[in-house]
């Protein structure tokens, strides 16, 4: 109806191909997505209601059984307490860390950029790499970080860090934040250049200190880069299975298993189809209730950043 | 604070990351040029009496590092090329033009991007299993394409998205059909962001691990990745030396690629990501 008057000689079935096109040009995705992402979640969701046997074998309709296993097997609660301490963990642990680092990384110094560099290298290499080397680096007897420590007159014996109940899980979350500061430091820097020089300038004329400047200037306006960062950070590392499937496989004695590995053995060592089908459910109700916050700031950042510029415009 | 002084402070503030981040590297170099014999000393040293370079020669044929090789470069190519064929014309529509259900898309596009196949692992072994695709590289390149396909979309979209519609316009006047449009205005225009989308998606399937060590069953099928956790677990003794000339010779390349084109991928991801 918009068109221009030329294009009422179009007749009517480019007419129809024009409005189809769209849906034409999506469908090839919805239709990928729909079969190898869409399918698997109803199918495990269909599972998780029916008794399932060892085989994958589809039984009779159980209702909430499975789910009511899943929260009274023995396992259930350390797992779900693993999964807190290591998400909370691992997220703090970034975004604490990740902002004196931004900050000193968007300062202008000599050999900036292969500082850059240097603390990105973590991004390339993958999770199971360097789950790998790690543990061979923690190794009790051969491995450099206790002939390092040694080294330093820290440690006087080895310590066989990732064979002992307390020690394998503290360190796993240290390598897991160590990991994820990368993706977390570069979010912070695209903020930071985002910001308008002027107002440091003003701030630093009125006398601002370091520490003000940073809190009552910068930290505010890094809130949304932050809610970022935790939100999408959050979903990571709840899901994250490499490092800790590489270095331990939730051993010694489950005390590093967390929901993802130990749904991982439910499914294809433990053959406890039906169990492992409701805690799939249970985890991608969990996701699903983080991608709904995560919208919903978006959401919320894109309507302030409208209204914002909505109420500058006529001035 | 002068610039000689800015810059030893914020070296010396970097440098405890800094040290554990390049930890990995050096044990990585040490342990992979050490002759066997001086692997399992105590108290472990970095710098071996001799340097062995054969290690990596003979690493090469014990590990079967070729075919991994290959097998990898195989599935994340296929992938990448398959994920981008059909994120293009989905960005291009959700860009550039109105339809229903957009939104709706959009949210769909989203709860997929933030679904990690760990959760639904045992719903894509199903599925492939009925569809005879267990110990094919074909499976991972369908899943790996999946996975990524709203991260694509979205970042294309974003990228699109600034293009002038002018132009577009203009070569719609001129007759051009949507397909033409697509291939001879858009494309060309869009080249670095297809390169950075690439680059992060073959990145991905390149480290992904979960799929992999879950659809494959025979090792001459194996990814680079499932190959090298295959020689440290669940076997009784292993071969560090091995191991770690295989993780340098895997992740140092990617490494210095990424390095190199940090600054782009950086940008491109900033444009199309954080948006």
């Amino acid at each position: 109806m918009h068109e221009p008057a030329v294009r009422s000689s179009v007749t009517s079935s480019e007419q129809l191909s024009r409005r189809a096109a769209p849906y034409l040009l999506v469908l090839p995705s919805i239709i990928l997505a729909f079969w190898i992402i869409g399918y698997p979640i109803l199918d495990v969701a269909n599972m998780s209601l029916h008794a399932v046997n060892r085989f994958g074998q589809v039984k009779g309709f159980a209702g909430f059984e499975n789910f009511s296993r899943l929260v009274t097997a023995p396992l259930f609660f350390g797992c779900l307490l693993r999964t807190l301490i290591w998400t909370v963990c691992v997220v703090g642990g970034t975004v604490i860390l990740a902002m004196p680092i931004a900050l000193i990384l968007n300062e202008n110094f000599g050999g900036r950029r292969i500082a850059r560099i240097i603390i990105m290298l973590p991004w390339a290499v993958s999770l199971t790499m360097s789950g790998i080397v790690w543990r061979w680096a923690l190794d009790g007897q051969s491995g450099m970080v206790n002939a390092t420590l040694f080294g330093f007159g820290i440690i006087h014996q080895p310590i066989a860090w990732l064979a002992t109940a307390g020690t394998a899980f503290p360190v796993e979350i240290a390598i897991g934040i160590l990991v994820s500061i990368p993706f977390s430091v570069t979010v912070y820097l695209g903020g930071l250049s985002s910001f308008p020089e002027e107002i440091l300038e003003a701030a630093k004329i009125d006398g601002a200190s370091a520490w003000q400047q940073w809190r009552y200037l910068t930290l505010p306006l890094l809130r949304p880069f932050i809610n970022i960062v935790l939100v999408l950070n959050t979903i990571y590392v709840f899901n994250s299975f490499p490092l800790i499937w590489v270095m331990t496989q939730g051993d010694p004695a489950n005390s590093t298993d967390i929901f993802v590995t130990w749904l991982y053995k439910l499914a294809f060592r433990y053959g406890q189809l039906d169990i492992a089908a409701a805690l799939s459910i249970v985890m991608f109700l969990v996701l699903l209730s983080f991608t709904i916050i995560y919208s919903a700031l978006a959401m919320r950042e894109e309507k302030e950043a409208v209204e914002s510029t909505g109420a500058s415009a006529p001035a | 604070m002068t610039h000689t002084k800015k810059t030893i402070f914020s070296w010396l503030c970097l440098s405890p990351l800094i040290i554990v981040i390049l930890f990995p590297f050096a044990v990585m170099i040490s342990t992979s040029i050490k002759p066997r014999a001086e692997i399992l000393t105590f108290p472990p040293v970095w710098l071996p009496k001799t340097i062995r370079l054969q290690n990596f020669v003979d690493m090469w044929q014990a590990v079967g590092f070729g075919r991994a090789l290959v097998n990898s470069m195989l599935v994340s190519s296929s992938a990448t090329i398959l994920c981008l064929l059909i994120a293009v014309p989905a960005a291009y529509a959700t860009a550039w033009t109105r339809f229903r259900g957009k939104r709706l898309f959009r949210q769909f596009l989203l709860i997929t991007q933030m679904l990690s196949p760990v959760v639904l692992v045992l719903g894509i072994f199903r599925l492939m299993a009925t569809l005879g695709l267990v110990d094919q590289l074909w499976a991972l390149v369908l899943a790996y394409a999946a996975f990524n396909l709203a991260f694509a979309i979205w970042m294309l979209q974003a990228y699109f998205g600034t293009i002038p519609k002018e132009l577009e316009e203009a070569a719609r006047l001129d007759g051009a059909s949507t397909v033409q449009r697509l291939r001879m205005v858009l494309l060309p225009l869009a080249a670095p962001a297809l390169g950075v989308t690439g680059i992060f998606v073959f990145l991905y399937c390149w480290n992904e691990f979960v799929l992999a060590l879950t659809l494959l069953r025979s090792t001459p099928k194996f990814t680079l990745t499932l190959q090298i956790f295959s020689l440290v677990g669940g076997r009784y003794s292993i071969e560090w030396d091995h191991v770690m000339a295989a993780t340098l010779l895997a992740s140092a390349p990617v490494a210095i690629v990424f390095a190199g084109l940090q600054r782009h991928l950086v940008r491109g991801l900033a444009l199309g990501g954080v948006k």
